[in-house]
């Protein structure tokens, strides 16, 4: 017994130390990515580009199910947007109220008929409206069938060459498309160019914009703002010096549409389908022999609402752990093959067995460790100062990614918020780290079930104009609709 | 060493660490805070005379001083942003000042450093302060290795008209990706004399492979002394280049540009017939409606699509023989008609762009 828990204890402290000096890599990636993605930012020339008829023309694709309360002011604030050349395509995708009667009151709606034919197979359209106050803006209504099913809709309906997919409720900063157009600028053969997500829980936001950044008192939201940083900063500028990740957020995200179009868009059937969609992508440009990149540019911003409770939370990581899991098998055959460069032999490895199963392995490490205590197999001092070094390394990544929050971009000003980050970055691993663990742990068990519905997701609604007030729940997203 | 303490050198350290990024993070805050503090003013000052240098009411001299009180990153930011309000021979005159100034010198020298981002401070300030003896320095950092440089470098052709700037820029144009080719085509277009006779002398060679990427830059430049050549090139053997010129010859209203356009009307290749019927409906010669009415029946739907838009810009002809399909025998033209004719005036125009 003794024997098997000793094992077992070298197994899981060998994954660590593996998977930890990975994390030290892309940590250590990240400092120059970071030093030339700021200096880039710092010096673009917003003016110009403005004036400049080079910027190319952008369709921004709005899926929006049961979205009545925000839509007016979430379209409202995207036809604001800086840049010169786009469209928006929202799509009501059979939603049970009133969104379609909010939109068509708010911007004039007038039916049209289809003007493309229809290269992505969707649920059957009911109707096409444009505005008569917003040129910029057509409408689709069609037959519910899921946020990816309503993307690819929008696809079929988009006139540019680049397509860029928001959530309803993500508010996005005036010149983020200006700067997500960036890398496009440089020349360089792009696939797909992620921005950074943020949380706006506990920011001040007025006519749809996030106009003064707060880290959350609460420790919920307040902790997944250290979560997001370290996630977009640190994790996903790293991987750009390592041929690219396998997430772009579907909240933010800008494709170039021959490429969809040429995977068959968005995957109906997946349950996380902006994770599954980049494999699909790297996949086909790899197998094409295509050159192309996939970065993550941090300063473009886009913002979200979290969840502020632990139910709607677990319900939203067990979800995204089940949609890495179905995503990793469903993609087996590129883990550790060649053919496809460093997106199978770096990208997939570390996903399947770094994301997918830590916390499997983690939580067999505490039952060992425990177990191996009450025996009296393991050492005390030895089993403790284990824990303490593994959550000090948590600690230290967090720590890494207020650090360049901090030398870059600087979005929370004051000194008070600055101490929120800290704190939350200190605190996190005690509790909070083990329950994600437990959540994530729990979606091996409802891939075993074959679970496939989605949780249902309460959200607060951002704080109207000029108020720091939270309304009462506002949006809810069910089944199909993420 | 046992593992024990080995775990306890690692907690040490891990320990100093923390603490080390913790007084990292203060410090860095607290310095930026303080220097945001110091400098603010100095940047309000500069404006404020900027200003005045603007309305005639301060010398050039004040706005140098002034300057060069700012940090060299600040000051040129400083000078990108003003740029774009002051008229160019005041500009100028500042560029003549600022050219004797020893940062704006230690700036210039950095068209030879090592280090891109000081490449690309040196390509921003050249880019709104440039004179002909900056050339040479313009030349090299539009061939720059660095993206982000050459973008910089190309603004300068807005400001510094020069032939050899013009031809390295033009010669580098069909290498660039859409997004560039775009950016360096709005900054070529202000030096159009020297742009269009490069032009002519890369029409003439018919088996260069960058022609398609120069007559989609040329056709930009709706200038009259490129119709001949463009004509000329309707028959090329490349279906890329005859799509080129499909495209551009829309901006010709010529009676050569119509019968070129006749002819790619009826190519093999769909895109350029898309692009014929495309600019045979923004010529809008009456004695063209029966060639755009047959193009309703392309077996493509997006030529059908180019015809039914075209229609719509011959004025009540071209709505009369929309009516006329779309109540008649061919399934697919009567879509077309009928889709078209349900577009609204600002549909119609977006489409049209």
């Amino acid at each position: 017994m003794s024997a098997v828990i000793h094992g077992g204890d070298l197994a899981i402290l060998l994954f660590f130390l593996v998977l930890n000096s990975f994390y030290a890599l892309l940590l250590v990636l990240s400092i120059p990515e970071i030093w030339e993605q700021t200096r880039l930012a710092e010096d673009e020339d917003f003016q110009r580009l403005m004036q400049s008829d080079a910027l190319p023309p952008i369709t921004i694709l709005v899926p929006a199910h049961n979205e009545s309360a925000t839509i007016e002011a979430s379209v409202t604030a995207i036809l604001t947007l800086e840049y010169r050349n786009f469209e928006i395509i929202v799509v009501n995708d059979g939603s049970k109220d009133d969104t379609l009667e909010r939109l068509r009151n708010a911007f004039d709606l007038y039916e049209v008929p289809r003007t493309y034919p229809e290269t992505i197979a969707t649920k059957p359209l009911r109707a096409l409206y444009r505005s008569r106050t917003r040129t910029r803006l057509l409408v689709l209504d069609k037959e519910n069938g899921g946020k990816a099913d309503s993307l690819n809709a929008a696809i079929n309906a988009s006139r540019f060459p680049l397509v860029i997919a928001v959530d309803a409720d993500t508010l996005i900063e005036p010149d983020a498309l200006l700067r997500l157009t960036r890398p496009f600028l440089l020349g360089r053969h792009i696939a797909a160019v992620g921005g950074t997500v943020r949380v706006a829980n506990g920011c001040t936001v007025k006519d749809g914009r996030v106009t003064d950044a707060r880290v959350p008192g609460r420790f919920l939201p307040g902790v997944q703002v250290v979560e997001y940083l370290r996630a977009f900063l640190f994790g996903r500028l790293g991987w750009n010096r390592l041929g690219g990740s396998l997430v772009i957020s579907g909240a933010f995200g800008l494709f170039r549409k021959e490429y969809l179009h040429a995977i068959g868009g968005y995957r109906t059937a997946s349950v996380v389908e902006d994770l599954d969609l980049v494999v699909r992508l790297h996949r086909h440009l790899r197998e094409h022999k295509q050159r192309y990149e996939i970065p993550f540019i941090p300063d473009p911003v886009a913002w979200t609402e979290v969840p502020e409770s632990a139910r709607i939370l677990s319900r939203q990581r067990e979800r995204w752990h089940r949609g890495l899991i179905a995503s990793m098998w469903q993609y087996k055959g590129m883990l550790f093959n060649p053919r496809y460069g460093r997106v199978g032999l770096i990208a997939m490895p570390f996903f399947a067995f770094g994301e997918m199963l830590a916390p499997l392995v983690e939580v067999v490490g505490y039952v060992i460790t425990l177990g191996g205590l009450l025996l009296g197999a393991v050492n005390t001092n030895f089993a403790l100062l284990f824990v303490l070094v593994a959550w000090g390394y948590g600690m230290l990544l967090s720590l890494w990614a207020v650090v360049l929050e901090e030398v870059s971009f600087q979005r929370y000003h004051r000194f008070g918020d600055l101490g929120r980050l800290l704190l939350f970055a200190t605190l996190e691993n005690f509790g909070y780290r083990q329950r994600t663990v437990w959540w994530r742990v729990q979606a091996f068990w409802s891939v075993f079930r074959q679970k496939q519905a989605w949780g249902e997701m309460t959200r607060k609604g951002f704080e109207s104009a000029g108020k720091q007030a939270i309304e009462p729940a506002t949006t809810r997203r069910t089944d199909a609709q993420g | 060493m046992t593992s024990l303490q080995f775990l306890w050198v690692v907690a040490v350290a891990q320990g100093i660490l923390l603490v080390a990024l913790i007084i990292l993070i203060i410090l860095n805050r607290w310095f930026r805070v303080r220097r945001s503090a110091r400098l603010q003013p100095r940047r309000q000052a500069l404006d404020a005379v900027m200003q005045r240098w603007t309305m005639g009411q301060a010398p050039a001299a004040e706005v140098v001083q002034a300057l060069a009180r700012l940090p060299v990153s600040l000051a040129v930011d400083a000078l990108v942003t003003w740029s774009a309000r002051v008229p160019g021979e005041r500009w100028q005159d500042l560029s003549r000042v600022l050219a004797t100034q020893w940062w704006a010198r230690v700036v210039r020298t950095n068209n030879r450093s090592a280090r891109w981002w000081k490449r690309l401070e040196c390509a921003r300030f050249l880019s709104v302060a440039a004179t002909p003896h900056d050339i040479g320095r313009v030349l090299r950092l539009l061939r720059d290795d660095h993206p982000a440089v050459q973008i910089a470098a190309a603004t300068t052709l807005e400001r510094l008209t020069s032939p050899i700037l013009v031809t390295a820029a033009l010669d580098q144009l069909p290498f660039l990706g859409p997004t560039v080719q775009a950016y360096y085509a709005s900054a070529l277009k202000k030096a159009r004399p020297a742009v269009v006779r490069h032009l002519q002398q890369l029409f003439g060679r018919p088996d260069d492979p960058r022609l398609p990427r120069i007559i989609e830059f040329a056709g930009r430049l709706e200038h009259p002394d490129l119709r001949a050549p463009f004509t000329a090139l309707a028959t090329h053997r490349d279906p890329e280049v005859r799509s080129q010129v499909a495209r551009a010859l829309g901006k010709y209203p010529h009676a050569d540009s119509v019968a070129a356009l006749r002819l790619l009307a009826r190519d093999g290749i769909w895109p350029v017939r898309a692009q014929a019927i495309r600019s045979l409906g923004m010529i809008a010669d009456p004695a063209t409606v029966q060639l755009v009415r047959d193009a309703l029946r392309d077996g493509d739907w997006w030529v059908r699509l180019r015809a039914g838009l075209a229609l719509t810009r011959f004025g009540a002809s071209g709505r009369n023989v929309l009516l006329a399909v779309e109540v008649g025998a061919h399934q697919p033209s009567r879509d077309m008609a009928r889709l078209v004719l349900g577009l609204s005036p600002q549909a119609l125009a977006e489409y049209a762009a």
